[in-house]
């Protein structure tokens, strides 16, 4: 008995000290006046509105979604097809791809982000201050959750013989990887991918060291918000928040349908 | 010329032989199966029939056409039923079916005739809309059976695809393909470590032991005139014994006789028995236990088990433990396996 109590109340104490900043930041994002009193002294919505109608705001957020979605779509691309070749025709391989994949995690940001800035500001591929070598190094940074979650999606399926399966009933290699291979790992992949959103719609040191004002991200354009007006960076947090709440809640939607969906193969 | 050739294939891993110069034929219809225990070989040898592993050398024919891997298999329309299935566990059983169809771009009204079809012979009717998972493992069984059959293959190739379901579902499994097998004349190739498999389904037997083919023929001859120690220890029991045991003139050949070829009798017993049909062993009854229809007797001769089945119902309880008794071995069931080492 003792202990569920005092099960609870830990529980119930972590919760508050996790969710107090972010009714705090909501609070305040829709509040006129919060100086004196405990809670605001008036409600409104005007700075979503001033956030939403601001093509400052628009364009960083779309800036953001296409260096993520096109880092996504690249690694996808490189991902899902090197590791099924590793799995069913160059099994030694994958034991490379597995320490490529840890690599990033050893290589702190601004380590990464300055070599990059050394390497490629000069030389054939001058890349440096363009979104392309902020969507290389997002290609790095998400490598790790990218790998992990597509391995685990190939490892539900028994991709050897499934492959094999589909060649024995006259499919090409190619065909056996779109038709056959693809839907079936296409729920690791997705989720993969929304790991991978939530990552890139956080990242600051990167975008801010390699590109800057040159490419103003949305967590570049809430750095710079945050001098100027903290109801409207509030509102912008609380708008990120409940895109990434949102985000988590379909991740494990998806992780509770893919377990239901498992087959013995 | 044979339906299927295999001439002369050869496969080592890592420097380990698994196959030695393998040569083996089979006729159009016939179910041949290949037997052994696990590591024996079988399994790669499939695998290079189908295609899908490179022998180091040796050829493979099926209806003529030569066997190359990593090939487009459409053109050499082989079904294959894998021991774990691999049904595509996003499409459902119809699709699962339909899918060799597809690829061949059959057209649709007759993809569906066919699928029917095929589904109606295996009863599997009604199942159409259902993924793999919502299946049993016999119909998911069915179902991959149906998918490697549909395309009227000109061989089909079962890589022990009972042994991932019970007891039940395998011995109703064994009658369903063999049926299916005779009434399409479908050439059949089958691999399994399960010997009753084997004796019960195959037209031929082949079995195989470290890459070699120790002995081939049909299921009886395999059960009656093993042509090895190998083969006779594999499939069903087997006693063996010295020929000085028997005061047989060679005494350094080694004879055997399956258990159920002895019989057992008290000691005292009127030797009715007593003809030259027989030779008599005395020994020492030390077990007797139930195999289900048959009751099995261990009984100690100069120091060796000897086995002794009799069918259930056989008066076992005229006999006590560590009892003298009296063994006839029939003549004619007797195996010479020739000099032992």
């Amino acid at each position: 008995m003792k202990k569920g109590i005092l099960a609870k109340v830990t529980l119930a104490l972590i919760f508050a000290y996790l969710f107090f900043p972010i009714v705090a930041t909501i609070l305040f994002s829709v509040a006129t006046r919060w100086s004196t009193t405990i809670l605001p002294e008036g409600y409104t919505l005007s700075y979503y509105q001033q956030l939403f109608a601001s093509s400052e705001f628009m364009h960083a957020l779309l800036r953001t979604v296409y260096a993520s979605f096109a880092t996504i779509i690249l690694s996808i691309l490189l991902i899902v097809p090197s590791l099924y070749l590793a799995i069913v025709y160059y099994p030694r391989l994958e034991k490379l791809f597995e320490i490529l994949s840890i690599l990033p995690f050893a290589m702190p940001g601004v380590i990464l982000a300055i070599g990059m800035i050394q390497m490629y500001s000069r030389g054939p591929l001058r890349i440096a201050n363009t979104p392309w070598i902020l969507i290389g190094s997002y290609f790095v940074l998400i490598l790790p959750f990218m790998y992990q979650a597509i391995k685990n999606s190939f490892r539900t399926i028994n991709v050897k013989t499934l492959t094999e399966a589909a060649l024995m009933l006259g499919c090409g290699k190619l065909e056996t990887f779109i038709k056959v291979i693809f839907p079936n790992v296409l729920r690791g992949v997705i989720s993969a991918a929304l790991i991978s959103v939530s990552v890139l719609f956080g990242e600051f040191v990167l975008a801010n060291l390699l590109v800057g004002d040159n490419y103003e991200t949305i967590q570049i354009y809430l750095y710079k918000l945050q001098k100027v007006d903290g109801h409207l960076a509030n509102a912008l947090v609380a708008a990120y928040f409940l895109v990434i709440l949102f985000m988590s809640l379909l991740l494990i939607w998806l992780a509770f349908r893919t377990r239901k969906h498992k087959t013995i193969v | 010329m044979s339906h299927v050739q295999i001439l002369d294939v050869e496969k080592s891993f890592q420097g380990r032989q698994v196959l030695k110069r393998i040569n083996l034929q089979v006729e159009k219809g016939e179910f041949v199966t290949l037997l052994g225990p696990s590591g024996c070989g079988k399994t790669t040898l499939l695998r290079i029939i189908a295609g899908l592993e490179r022998s180091d050398g040796g050829k493979v024919f099926v209806g003529g056409k030569e066997i190359i891997e990593g090939l487009k298999k459409k053109a050499q329309n082989i079904g294959m039923v894998f021991q774990s299935y691999a049904l595509f566990p996003n499409l459902t059983a119809y699709e699962n079916i339909a899918f060799g169809l597809k690829i061949n771009k059959i057209s649709p009204p007759q993809i569906r005739q066919q699928v029917e079809e095929i589904m109606a012979i295996l009863s599997i009717a009604g199942k159409e809309k259902n993924y793999p998972h919502q299946m049993s493992g016999g119909q998911q069984q069915r179902v991959a059976l149906a998918r490697a059959l549909v395309t009227k293959p000109d061989l089909l190739l079962l890589d022990e695809p009972l042994s991932a379901v019970d007891a039940k579902v395998r011995e109703s499994a064994r009658s369903l393909i063999r049926d299916i097998q005779q009434k399409m004349g479908i050439t059949t190739i089958f691999v399994t470590h399960d010997q009753l498999e084997a004796l019960v389904m195959s037209d031929r037997i082949v079995i195989l032991d470290s890459g070699e083919i120790m002995q081939q023929g049909k299921p009886e001859e395999i059960y009656n005139k093993p042509a090895n120690r190998f083969v006779a220890n594999f499939i069903g029991s087997y006693n063996f014994l010295p020929g000085s045991l028997l005061g047989l003139p060679n005494k350094n050949v080694e004879v055997c006789i399956r258990p159920e070829h002895i019989k057992l009798v008290k000691l005292d017993s009127l030797a009715q028995e007593e003809d030259a049909s027989a030779h008599q062993l005395q020994g020492t009854l030390t077990n007797l236990y139930i195999l289900g229809n048959t009751i099995r007797a261990e009984v100690s001769v100069q120091g060796k088990t000897l086995l002794v089945d009799r069918l259930n119902g056989f008066q076992a309880s005229n006999f006590v433990l560590q009892e003298e008794v009296r063994l006839l071995l029939k003549k004619d069931a007797l195996n010479t396996l020739g000099i032992t080492s």
